[in-house]
Parts: C-alpha cells; sequence; structure tokens
C-alpha cells in the first residue's frame, strides 16, 4: 500500500473518479473497469469456445460416429470459430490493452471514455445474440469465414447467416471504437517528457494494432453489409446470374482476415516483449530493431490475404506475389524472435510462472510460424490447403502466440488487478497439462492433413489412416482442457487465499506498477514527467514523488477528471484534456443498437427503425454533452500557467480521433470502390446497361454543391482560427441547410435513377455507393445545424472554437467520397465503354 | 539398415488419399519440397528452443556494453534477418518453378474430362463421348490429362491427393487442373471445399488404367449410354 | 529538408510500398483482362515489362529516400534525439520497403502473367 498524502486528496479524488455500485455501475466510464470487463467477458467466452471445441473433438475421435449428426457439427465448428476469434481473442487483447495502456503512458484513462464503455456494451450484446443462436439451434453453419454461395439465401435459407452478419458487425462497432481510442491515446495522451523513443514498446505494438484494425475491419464491415442486403433485400453482389462474383467475398473477407491474426498476434508479441526484459533484468535488446519490425509485420500483413485463395483459380504471377510477401514476413517476426534471445542471453534471466508460460510461447508459436512459411510455398499449399494440415498450423500460432502470451500476462498482471499472488505450483501443472495436452492434440493433426483428411467434416470412414491420429488428437484435447481447469482454478482461487502483494513485485520499469496494487480508478495522484526509457529502472523515487501529488495535475478542486494531453512526437504538454464522468449514454445506445441488430434479424422492420431513430436521438444529445456544456454553471477557471482546457484549442484528442475514424470509414469506403472495380474486371457475367442509369449532369451539379458548402465551411474555420466568430450561428446554419438541401438533392436523384439493384450487381453497387455518400451528407448536415444551435447556446465560439474544427474533416471526406463516386460511377464507365 | 529404418516411416506414409504417398509426378514434386523444409523446420525449432533453454539455465555472466552490442547485433541480424532471409529466397526459387511445372500450359491435345461439382456429387463427362459418370473418375495412366472443373451451385474443391493438387469448383468459373498418373490403380479422391450437410461423404472413386485399358473402358461404357 | 525530420517519415516508406503493391495487384488484373500476352512468351512481354519497370522504379526511389533520411540523422546534434529518432527509424523503414518490394516483384521475371 503506498502512503500518500492524508486521506483527503484521495477522497476528493475518489468523489470525482469514483466508481458507483449496483444499477449505476452501467454508468461507469473509466477504462480500469471497462478493460477488466472486456477481461471477463472475453474469459467467458473463451470457455463456450472451448467447450465447443471439445464437442468437435469428441465427435472426430473414432471414424462413422453419429454423436452430432452433420448440420448440428457444422454449427458448432462454425461456432467454434467465430467465438474464439471475434468474441475472444480481439476483445481480450483489446481489453488489456484498454486497462494497461493509461497506466503505461502516465495518463489517468483514455481519451474518449464514453466510447470504450460504448464499445463494450456492444460486445457484450452483439456477442450475446450471437450465442443465443446457438440455443435456439439456429447457429451460424456456414463456416467462420461464411463462404458465398453457401452462405447465401438460396442455400442457407435459415436466419442462421444473419445472426452471423448481423452479431459480428454489431461486435465489431467495440473493437473498431477501442482501436480509434488506443491509437488516439498513444499519440495525444503520454506523460509529459515521453518522446516517440520513450514510448514503452507494448505502445509501439498496441499503436500498430490499433492501426491494423482501423484499416483491416472495414472491408469485413462492407462485406457483411453486402451479403446482409443480398439475402435480406435480394441485391445483387455475390451472384454470378447477375454480374456478381462470389469470390469478391472471399477478397473482401480475407482482406480483413490476414491483418486479423497479427492484430492478433501483434498485441501478445507486446507482451511478451513488456514481460520478458523484466524476467530478465535487463532492457529489450535492439528496441529500435523491434519498433521497424513491428510496423513491417503490419504493413506487409495487408498483402498476404490471396494465401488463403491460392486454390481459387487465381493467375500464378498473382499468387507468387503473394507467396513471396508471406515468406517475407517472417523475417520481422524473426528480429522480434531474436531479439528475445538476445535479451535473454545478455540478461541475467529468473525463473517465474510467466516465463514457463513465455517458453511454450517460443517453442509452439515459431513451430507455427515454420509451417507458415511451408504454406506460403504455393504448390505445397494446392496439397495441403482445406486439410487439417492447416488446421494444426492455425492452432499452433494462435494458441502459440496469443493464448501462452495471455496466460503469461494474466499470470504476471493478476497482482495488479487483485493485489495477491498466484500459486507458483498450480501454475507449473497447470502449464504442463496445457503444453503437453496442445502438443499431443495438434502435432499429429500436421499428419492427419498430410493424410489427406479435409477440414470441416463432421465424420470420417475408416481405413484411411485418420483413425488412430484423430484419437489421438482428442485425448490430447482433454489433456489440454484439464489443463487449462487448473490454470482457472489457480486464478480463481488467490482471489481468497493468494499472499498479498509487494509494490511492483516483479521489479518492473513500466509505469503500470506506480499506482496502488488494486489501481485507484484515477490511476495516479499525480502524473509523472518521465526522462527515459525505463523510468521505474531509472528514478526509483518517482514513484514516492507521485504517490505524495508531487508530480503534475494533482489538483482536483474544480471537480474535473483531467489527463495531459501531449506532443505526438515530443511528448511536450499542449493541453489539458477534459475527461467525462459517468453517463448512462453508451449503455443507453448499446442498448437501442441491439433493438435495431434483433429487429433486423427477426425482419420487424418498423422496430429496427423506431430504434435507429432513437439511436440517433441519443447520439446527438451524446454529442450535446461536450466541451463548454460539461462546465456547468459555474466554470471553475484552470491554474495560472497552466495549458488550455482542450475544448478551447484548435487541436485537442477530438480532431485526432476524427482523423483516425474517417480513416476507418475510408478503408470501408475503399473496400466498396474496390468492389465496383473488380466486379467491372472480372465478374464472369458482368453485365452494363446500354445508358447509365445515372443522370452525370446531374451528379456534377450535386457534387459542385456540396463543393460550395465544403468551400464556405472552410472559411469560416479559417477565422475561427484566426480568432473571428463573427455571424457564426448564421453561417452554420446556413451551410448546414445547403448540406441537407444537397442530400435531398442526391435522394431525388437516386430515386430518379431508375436502378434496378435487385436485377444486376452494376446497379446494387451503385445502389450501395449512393447510400452510403447520402448517410455522410445528411450526417454532417445535421452536426453542422447542432453545431449552429451551440453557438446560440455559447457553447461554441471563439474561445471554444474546437468542435467545429473537428467537424471540418467530415466535409472535407464527403466531398472526397462524392468527387471519387463522379469518377468511379459516371466518368470511368462512360469512357471505358461496356464490359 | 537404413533402407530397414526406413521402410516402417514409408509405410506410414501410405493411404488412400495420402499426399506423401504419390502416385503421380505432380504430387512426387510435393513431397520433394515437403521433407527437406520439414528438415529445416525441425534444426530451427530445435535450435530456437535450445537457445532459450541454455540462456535460462546457463550461469549468467557480465558483458561489456561493446561486447552487448556485437552479441546483440549478431544474434538480431544473423538469426532474425539472414537465416530466415536466406531461407525464403531458396523456398521461392524451387518453388515457383515447381508450381509453374504443375500448369496446364504446354500440353499437347491432352486428355479433356469435365467435372461439375454440385451439392453433394461429381458429374463427370468426357468430350466427344456420350459416358456420364457420377462420382467416378476414369483415365489413362502416362499422360497428362486435363480436368475442367465448374460448379452447379456453392463452392466445392476438386482434389485427388495422391495425384496433385487441388482446384476449386467455382460456380461461373472454369478452372483447369493438371492431373497425370504413373500406374494403373485405384485412387480416392474427396471434396475439399467447406459445402454443407454432405461435404464430409462427397468422395470420389479414381480409376486408372493403362492407355489400351482405357480406350477399351471408354467404349465399353459408351455403351450403356444411348446415342 | 524539414520533411525528412517529419513523423510521418517513420511510415512513409511502408505507405510507399502499400501504394506499389496495389498498383501491382490491380495493374496485373487489369492488364489481363484487357490485352493477356501470350502464355508461350513466358515473362518476355510488355505487362511483365511495364510491372516490373514500376516495380524497380519504386525500389529506386525507397532506397533514394533511405539515403535522404540517413543522411539527415547524422546532421543532426545530440541534444535532438526525437529529430534523430525519426530520421533513423525512418530510413530503415525506406530500406526494408525497398527491400520487400524487390523481393516480392521477383517472380516477375520468372513467371508468364496471366495464367
Amino acid at each position: 500500500m503506498i502512503e500518500g498524502r492524508p486521506d483527503e486528496l484521495h477522497q476528493q479524488f475518489d468523489e470525482v473518479w469514483g466508481n458507483p455500485r449496483g444499477w449505476r455501475a452501467a454508468t461507469i466510464v473509466n477504462h480500469t473497469r471497462i478493460g477488466l470487463l472486456f477481461l471477463l467477458t472475453g474469459l467467458g467466452f473463451f470457455i463456450f469456445g472451448g467447450l465447443l471445441a471439445m464437442l468437435i473433438r469428441a465427435q472426430l475421435a473414432l471414424p462413422d460416429q453419429t454423436f452430432m449428426d452433420a448440420d448440428t457439427y457444422n454449427q458448432v465448428f462454425t461456432m467454434h470459430g467465430t467465438v474464439m476469434m471475434f468474441l475472444f481473442a480481439v476483445p481480450m487483447m483489446e481489453g488489456l490493452a484498454v486497462y494497461l495502456i493509461p497506466k503505461m503512458l502516465g495518463a489517468r484513462d483514455l481519451v474518449f471514455p464514453r466510447l470504450s464503455a460504448l464499445g463494450y456494451w456492444c460486445y457484450l450484446f452483439g456477442a450475446l445474440i450471437l450465442a443465443a443462436s446457438l440455443f435456439l439451434e439456429l447457429a451460424p453453419d456456414a463456416g467462420w469465414f461464411m463462404y458465398t454461395p453457401l452462405s447465401s439465401l438460396p442455400y442457407s435459407p435459415g436466419v442462421n447467416s444473419d445472426f452471423w452478419l448481423l452479431g459480428i458487425t454489431f461486435v465489431e462497432i467495440s473493437a473498431v471504437t477501442a482501436a480509434v481510442e488506443l491509437v488516439v491515446a498513444i499519440l495525444r495522451a503520454r506523460a509529459p517528457g515521453m518522446t516517440l523513443q520513450r514510448m514503452p514498446l507494448y505502445a509501439w505494438y498496441i499503436l500498430t494494432m490499433a492501426m491494423m484494425i482501423v484499416l483491416g475491419f472495414p472491408p469485413l464491415i462492407l462485406g457483411s453489409i453486402l451479403l446482409e442486403l443480398e439475402r435480406a433485400a435480394g441485391m445483387a453482389f455475390f451472384d454470378v446470374a447477375r454480374g456478381g462474383d462470389p469470390i469478391l467475398w472471399q477478397h473482401l473477407f480475407w482482406l480483413f482476415g490476414h491483418p486479423e491474426v497479427y492484430i492478433i498476434f501483434l498485441p501478445a508479441a507486446g507482451l511478451v516483449s513488456t514481460m520478458l526484459p523484466v524476467f530478465a533484468r535487463r532492457p529489450i535488446v535492439g528496441y529500435r530493431w523491434v519498433v521497424v519490425a513491428v510496423l513491417t509485420t503490419g504493413f506487409i500483413s495487408f498483402a498476404l490475404w490471396v494465401h488463403h485463395m491460392f486454390t481459387v483459380g487465381i493467375p500464378h504471377l498473382a499468387q507468387a506475389f503473394f507467396s513471396a510477401a508471406s515468406m517475407l514476413v517472417a523475417i520481422p517476426t524473426g528480429v522480434q524472435v531474436f531479439s528475445w534471445l538476445a535479451t535473454l542471453w545478455l540478461g541475467r534471466p529468473v525463473y517465474h510462472v510467466p516465463m514457463l508460460w513465455l517458453f511454450g510461447f517460443l517453442v509452439i508459436f515459431v513451430a507455427g510460424g515454420l509451417t507458415g512459411v511451408m504454406l506460403a510455398l504455393v504448390p505445397f499449399n494446392w496439397q495441403v490447403h482445406d486439410t487439417q494440415f492447416v488446421v494444426a498450423h492455425l492452432h499452433y500460432v494462435l494458441v502459440g502466440g496469443m493464448f501462452f502470451p495471455l496466460v503469461a500476462a494474466v499470470y504476471y498482471w493478476l497482482p495488479h488487478f487483485s493485489g495477491r499472488m498466484p500459486s507458483p505450483r498450480l501454475g507449473r501443472w497447470g502449464f504442463w497439462l496445457v503444453f503437453g495436452g496442445f502438443n499431443l492434440t495438434f502435432l499429429v493433426m500436421h499428419w492427419t492433413g498430410l493424410l489427406g483428411m479435409p477440414r470441416r467434416a463432421y465424420t470420417y470412414a475408416p481405413g484411411l489412416g485418420w483413425d488412430t491420429p484423430n484419437l489421438v488428437s482428442s485425448i490430447g484435447s482433454f489433456i489440454m482442457a484439464i489443463g487449462i481447469a487448473t490454470v482457472l482454478v489457480d486464478v480463481l482461487l488467490h482471489f481468497r487465499f493468494g499472499v498479498r502483494a509487494a509494490p511492483n513485485p516483479w521489479h518492473a520499469d513500466t509505469l503500470e506498477w506506480a499506482t496502488r496494487l488494486p489501481p485507484a480508478a484515477y490511476n495516479f495522484i499525480s502524473l509523472p514527467s518521465v526522462d527515459s526509457r525505463y523510468p521505474l529502472w531509472d528514478r526509483p523515487d518517482l514513484v514516492k514523488e507521485m504517490a505524495r501529488g508531487e508530480q503534475g495535475l494533482a489538483a482536483i478542486a474544480h471537480g474535473r477528471r483531467e489527463t495531459w494531453g501531449t506532443d505526438a512526437v515530443t511528448g511536450e504538454v499542449r493541453e489539458i484534456i477534459h475527461l467525462p464522468g459517468n453517463t448512462w449514454l453508451p449503455f443507453a445506445v448499446a442498448l437501442v443498437l441491439s433493438a435495431v441488430c434483433i429487429g433486423l434479424l427477426v425482419k420487424a422492420y418498423a422496430v429496427a427503425s423506431v430504434a435507429i431513430v432513437a439511436a440517433a436521438i441519443l447520439v446527438l444529445r451524446w454529442s450535446w454533452e461536450n466541451g463548454a456544456h460539461e462546465e456547468g454553471g459555474t466554470a471553475v477557471p484552470i491554474s495560472a500557467g497552466d495549458p488550455p482546457l482542450h475544448w478551447r484549442t484548435h487541436n485537442g484528442p477530438g480532431r485526432w480521433g476524427m482523423g483516425v475514424t474517417l480513416l476507418a470509414d475510408g478503408a470501408l469506403y475503399a473496400a466498396l470502390l474496390f468492389g465496383w472495380f473488380y466486379l467491372w474486371t472480372v465478374a464472369p457475367q458482368w453485365q452494363v446497361p446500354a445508358q447509365s442509369p445515372l443522370d452525370a449532369r446531374g451528379m456534377l451539379a450535386n457534387a459542385l454543391l456540396l463543393t460550395v458548402a465544403t468551400l464556405w465551411l472552410r472559411r469560416v474555420l479559417a477565422a475561427l482560427r484566426r480568432g473571428s466568430d463573427g455571424r457564426l450561428r448564421g453561417q452554420l446554419a446556413a451551410i448546414a441547410a445547403l448540406g441537407l438541401l444537397q442530400s435531398a438533392h442526391l435522394l431525388w436523384l437516386m430515386h430518379a435513377s431508375g436502378l434496378v439493384p435487385k436485377a444486376t450487381a452494376h446497379d446494387a453497387v451503385i445502389a450501395v455507393v449512393l447510400g452510403y455518400t447520402l448517410f455522410h451528407c445528411v450526417l454532417a448536415g445535421v452536426a453542422t445545424g447542432l453545431q449552429a444551435w451551440r453557438v446560440h447556446y455559447g457553447y461554441v465560439d471563439r474561445a471554444a472554437p474546437y468542435e467545429p474544427i473537428v467537424l471540418g474533416q467530415l466535409w472535407y471526406y464527403n466531398l472526397g467520397v462524392v468527387w471519387s463516386a463522379y469518377f468511379a460511377l459516371v466518368l470511368f464507365p462512360s469512357t471505358w465503354g461496356g464490359g | 539398415m537404413l533402407p530397414a529404418l526406413a521402410v516402417p516411416w514409408l509405410a506410414a506414409c501410405e493411404g488412400p488419399q495420402s499426399i506423401l504417398d504419390p502416385a503421380g509426378p505432380a504430387a512426387r514434386d510435393v513431397t520433394l519440397l515437403w521433407w527437406p523444409m520439414l528438415i529445416v523446420a525441425t534444426v530451427v525449432l530445435v535450435g530456437v528452443t535450445l537457445a532459450w533453454i541454455v540462456a535460462m539455465v546457463r550461469r549468467p555472466r557480465d558483458f561489456s556494453p561493446e561486447e552487448a552490442k556485437r552479441l546483440s547485433r549478431r544474434w538480431v541480424v544473423g538469426g532474425g534477418i539472414l537465416l530466415p532471409a536466406a531461407s525464403i529466397v531458396l523456398l521461392l526459387g524451387f518453388g515457383v518453378p515447381a508450381g509453374d511445372r504443375m500448369l496446364p500450359l504446354r500440353d499437347h491435345a491432352p486428355l479433356r474430362i469435365d467435372v461439375t461439382a454440385r451439392q453433394w456429387q461429381w458429374d463427370v463427362t468426357y468430350p466427344g463421348s456420350r459416358v456420364v459418370l457420377v462420382d467416378e473418375l476414369h483415365l489413362p495412366a502416362g499422360r497428362p490429362v486435363h480436368i475442367h472443373v465448374t460448379s452447379a451451385d456453392v463452392i466445392h474443391s476438386f482434389w485427388v491427393p495422391r495425384l496433385g493438387p487441388k482446384i476449386d469448383a467455382v460456380p461461373g468459373r472454369t478452372n483447369v487442373l493438371r492431373l497425370q498418373a504413373d500406374e494403373a490403380g485405384s485412387l480416392r479422391g474427396q471434396c475439399a471445399e467447406f459445402c454443407g450437410t454432405g461435404h464430409a461423404h462427397m468422395a470420389l472413386k479414381v480409376q486408372v488404367h493403362t492407355e489400351a485399358g482405357f480406350s477399351a473402358w471408354l467404349t465399353e461404357r459408351a455403351a450403356a449410354f444411348p446415342p | 529538408m524539414m520533411w525528412l525530420y517529419h513523423p510521418l517519415q517513420i511510415p512513409l516508406g511502408l505507405i510507399v510500398w502499400g501504394v506499389w503493391f496495389i498498383a501491382l495487384y490491380s495493374g496485373l488484373s487489369v492488364g489481363c483482362a484487357v490485352a493477356p500476352p501470350d502464355a508461350a512468351a513466358g515473362p518476355w512481354n510488355w505487362l511483365n515489362a511495364v510491372l516490373g519497370g514500376a516495380s524497380l522504379a519504386t525500389v529506386g526511389l525507397l532506397l533514394g529516400l533511405s539515403t535522404l533520411c540517413w543522411r539527415a540523422s547524422r546532421r543532426v546534434g545530440k541534444n535532438e534525439r526525437a529529430k534523430r529518432f525519426i530520421a533513423r527509424v525512418g530510413a530503415s523503414v525506406h530500406l526494408v520497403a525497398a527491400l520487400a518490394t524487390l523481393f516480392i516483384a521477383l517472380p516477375i521475371v520468372g513467371l508468364p502473367p496471366c495464367v
């Protein structure tokens, strides 16, 4: 227990930052609680997914079994993959990052706390909807990657696939919101003096992971929207006869799917890079090498996706590009592995339970990486693709590369979560059972695949040589399950019987160990300035100084939740970020979005429409409760010499958040344009009407109208930056009206166009592009109208110019969308001619 | 003695659908790639594992900053960059030509067989003949055969592991797979892309004939189909 | 030369590589849809030439950027460590991107494009 200033200061901080109990706990937005909720919920779904795995292994233990029929098995294996990938792996890694990042960066919270809370509730509700499907015997059954046409309506007529499409998209909101937050927090809310090169390596890993989510998840979101539109509204995207292509689904899915596995691996590698130096008792070898390796892995992983499609019939030269890239990614991974080995070699390693799990990670992940390089070889891939060999490989890299570091991290940070230490003996037993059981299950599975057993088959005939290997795998899986249960028991028991943890029990170097154990909601009474990469190693007195309130931002009498906003590169303080307190809004929005999801699922479109309107109202209210509105009647000024509150600046976290969100949005739009050009180029029966259904002049006029409105807004914002807010309310209102007029015109153009999206993929894609544009233009218009209203109330003016500046980015984005749509949908077809 | 040791090992590779029991040149090329990859991968895995264990177990010593820098560069650059780089250059160098050789590009007048996959059976036809087979494929040994594969409904995958690679059966497209069998015999194929409830049972009986035997079989079988 | 110390130098090399990769794959696909060269000619055709030329140009650009960043990192004083970090990491990333471009483009010299 860290002794500090009189309890009075802690008490004041608790009043401002405290977490309510009971029902009101649903209003909590603090990152520590939200992070723990992600971890707990992820654990629950891990157990659920694991039970499904046991069912699979029970079924496959012997040939010709009918313990599960084909239909049940198909639901079980689809849900196993879906639950593990979407409801366990990503939320677990993000949850740990949400918990750790602010503490490691010396901050009090993430930068958009209400957004993290929204993410959590969307995850929980979406996951519950998806899990419910299994109990209704309506679970998705087309495999976790849902290939069309099998997942299209004619071949999956039930609501099973819709559960997947709607449920997973709902859950993905949480992935993207957490990613946006983490990017902005890492770039703009670090401790003063924490330059880029003084950031803990974990922050580099999470920054990369988060940017990968921002760019990698939208293609799947788009694909899911398109497939759901095809299933529910009869539009044509993946149907050959109407000009679509089932391979388009595969491209969209794997454009997401390959980065996804690195999104899962990189944060785990970041955990390894954090723990291993602590146990080697020296800084990691080659910090810069690792940074370059992590960035390289992040980018290159986006150029691998076709290696999941080597047997589809793509030209060999194209396959060779992806083969080369897939092999190439082994190099940055190798750099990290050898960095870890060198750190151990040059250090003085100590043995603790987490090190056992890190050893298991090394062996299993490296094995998986090696079979991955084998799979990158095209002719070998042509043989083992879609066999048990791939199942073995993917489990080696995912279990080895993510699960083992996760357990190591749980043991390592357990004293942080609970203030107590786990048991070394039970920990050892758990490790060896899991390690042994895992290898018994999956090592022989490579062999099963080489003997020709395909994936996703609910049973197999005897006499093909698959009987013994499958039995061995099934026995191994039970051993592994017992091992996992042992670990869970150890974690549960330690809450009761664990020895109380001393401060910083592992003698680590990162700032999260400077909090109390378990931490207070506000992390630190005063926020540190840092001048080295290893603050707790280089300045042992720092922790005491922080606890005594001698470091920064130790005032709380004003009743505001605050943390430092710092420069992205130099770590110099730029502003004080004023954070929101507990609120019902995130929970309420997530609840209403569940109603939308369920309404669409059961085709109760009236309910869904009402819910969408309700969500919109809540979101508008949310954006109202911002900035100056939060000051209330009596604005307590900041201390003299302190930097300004962020909503009085031109460049606070919101601007960065908007920028990163627009990157995600842009990735979705880019995937849509990709779909357009892809179908135009290679769809087998692409149909182009003799005359374009679009009014070319009307579209041009529409784009010009938006251009005028945007340029006008630009002038208003420039004036605001110069400190001038003359006729701000009137101008913003007029710009909003102009934007809404342009939206109405676009809607009229769509209606008058005679598009038949149910008849051809050509028209369907155009309809989606125009619908997307319309949504964004209406959004910008309404939000600008809201801004005008806030000017009226005095929440926005030249002393609080922040919000319109943030909104301006959306207008520029929309301008880009409208003009690129004009080029892609009007100019390109007229010059290129018919298909 | 070495052959005696190898025999049970090779026997373990046998199986009606075993990739490691090649009955044709394409499958054989893949096994020739597989065994060296396995050996190199095993050596790397054992090496990395030993490095970790030794680092944990040995008595730690102090390194001067220059020593540390030199050693760390050796580890990171040698092990992390040069070792994988050399491996992948070799792999690509062998793999790309091997794949190229399997393509249906350079054959003069190959035999053409059409396969249409549907839920959950294989419809096999021989252009120029009236023969229509279900879940059966007959081909002559010793020369390349081009299988033109398509699907009537969802995506399936045509695969006879002992002969060579698989190719997906995609609706709206026809993919061409080049297969060649060494000698007469019976083989087994199976659908390798999940296609619904009947996926696990979508197998294919493959009968390889001698050249003369194949012509005889084709004529005899055609008699069963009225003109 | 201030732009050499801008933090965007850090990912810039890989961004350039990414744009090249998109151009490579889409260029191949569009080229094959419009005017596929005869497979018998092997890798000696207009499409491979265009793709190869673009790849070499990209490698050259990235090597050039790497050299510029490296030299810029040496001109920085000891007390401007942030700038030096950015320039050094930027130089490394440009180099990595150049090598990645070269390796991935290698099959262009060995395979015909559209089969």
